[in-house]
């Protein structure tokens, strides 16, 4: 953990306590703070805007019912991953794999159109993605998207390191296997990694 | 052949350390070694090259745009909406506990009327304890044994003619209980005449029960 983390996590604590004491502004602040990040997580396992809504929305409620309850046994980021991710899973039961209605979609939700390389870089990320299992996308987003440890992942996922690291290294060789290399070269097909 | 295994090796480890190194959470020493190995293996160096692309297609933002105000004003008119009571779940458990009540009280009253039937019933059991009293017995009863070659016809006349009458057995070893008939009473001059008589084994007193 570096010092910008060091420091992020000590204004997280001290958001959460003032949540604990029933501050709606400090709520308001975490709540802008992570909704980035969330709405990427997320975004790994629903491409449904509402149920990514939804799942925020959840998530915080919950952190804002529990913040008196966090002992600090990990940092507050790990632990809100950690209930975003058990609510974004639990969306995925009620909700399956229903597919988007684009009608119900507000026109100002709809993605803007990237510049050329970012969605030359998304389309070739998404070819990639669709081959791995929840697990292996969250994994994978954890620690390559939001940079967490693989300690911090076994935490959020509530599974043993040794599950996390077999999940990271199952999406890596996956995803070498299936994504075209940088130079236009056909994607390899070796099953053994390295 | 040497050289094969160690360039696996190695691969291996870069395999290994390009998740740190990419997080920069890797120690000098191993995002050095990387580096180099990543100088000389052209495999390597596309692997790491295709994961720097991963990172970077990960650190997008999300291309699904959620409006945090419009989120965070659900989310703050949600926390005005009072938390609903367990109410159906706390009637559950109390018609639980008065439905277990009433089968405790319905059971209790069960057990209490057959005590009190067989209360009633039990003033004269069929059987007797060893810590009971025995039966009394009648005031100057004898214990008489004739023998078996007495006929009844004798033992009639012999119990007329002393004013007795039988009022148990004969037991295991053959023996009446008489006592005196009317308002006679056996005395010591019929116990005499009793044992005097000829096919009479065995006269003896009742002994009153301890």
């Amino acid at each position: 953990m570096n010092d910008a983390d060091i420091q992020a996590d000590a204004t997280d604590r001290m958001l959460l306590e003032r949540m604990a004491a029933g501050d709606r502004a400090a709520l308001g602040v975490m709540y802008r703070g992570y909704h980035g990040r969330l709405c990427r997580f997320l975004s790994r396992l629903t491409r449904r805007p509402d149920v990514i809504e939804e799942v925020i929305n959840d998530c915080f409620w919950i952190t804002w019912q529990k913040a008196g309850t966090f002992h600090g046994d990990s940092r507050v980021s790990t632990w809100i991953m950690g209930i975003a991710y058990r609510c974004g899973l639990k969306a995925l039961r009620q909700h399956g794999d229903e597919p988007v209605d684009e009608d119900t979609v507000p026109q100002e939700r709809l993605p803007s159109h990237d510049p050329g390389d970012d969605r030359e870089l998304r389309d070739w990320l998404g070819k990639g993605l669709e081959k791995l299992s929840v697990d292996q996308r969250v994994v994978i987003e954890l620690v390559y998207g939001v940079g967490h440890s693989l300690d911090d992942v076994a935490v959020i996922m509530q599974c043993p390191v040794g599950t996390v690291k077999a999940r990271l290294f199952h999406a890596r060789v996956k995803l070498r296997n299936v994504l075209p290399s940088l130079a236009g070269e056909p994607a390899r097909l070796k099953e053994g990694a390295p | 052949m040497t050289f094969t295994m160690d360039t696996n090796r190695d691969c291996a480890r870069a395999w290994e350390a390009m998740p740190s190194v990419l997080q920069e959470s890797a120690s000098p020493e191993q995002n050095v070694w990387l580096m180099d190995h990543l100088a000389h293996c052209e495999s390597c160096s596309a692997d790491y090259a295709q994961q720097e692309r991963l990172r970077l297609a990960l650190s997008l933002p999300a291309d699904i745009p959620v409006d945090p105000a419009v989120g965070l004003k659900r989310l703050l008119a949600r926390l005005d909406v009072p938390l609903p009571k367990p109410v159906v779940q706390r009637a559950r458990n109390g018609w639980l506990t008065r439905a277990l009540a009433a089968a405790v009280l319905l059971q209790a009253l069960a057990i209490g009327a057959l005590g009190a039937k067989y209360w009633s019933d039990n003033t004269n059991p069929a059987y007797r304890t060893l810590s009971q009293t025995s039966a009394p017995v009648p005031t100057g009863a004898l214990h008489v044994v004739p023998d078996a070659s007495m006929s009844l016809a004798d033992w009639n006349a012999l119990l007329h003619s002393l004013n007795l009458q039988v009022v148990g057995g004969p037991n295991d070893v053959g023996a009446y209980t008489v006592v005196p008939s009317g308002s006679s009473t056996a005395g010591s001059p019929v116990l005499q005449k009793l044992r005097a008589t000829r096919g009479i084994r065995l006269a003896e007193p009742v002994a009153s029960a301890p």
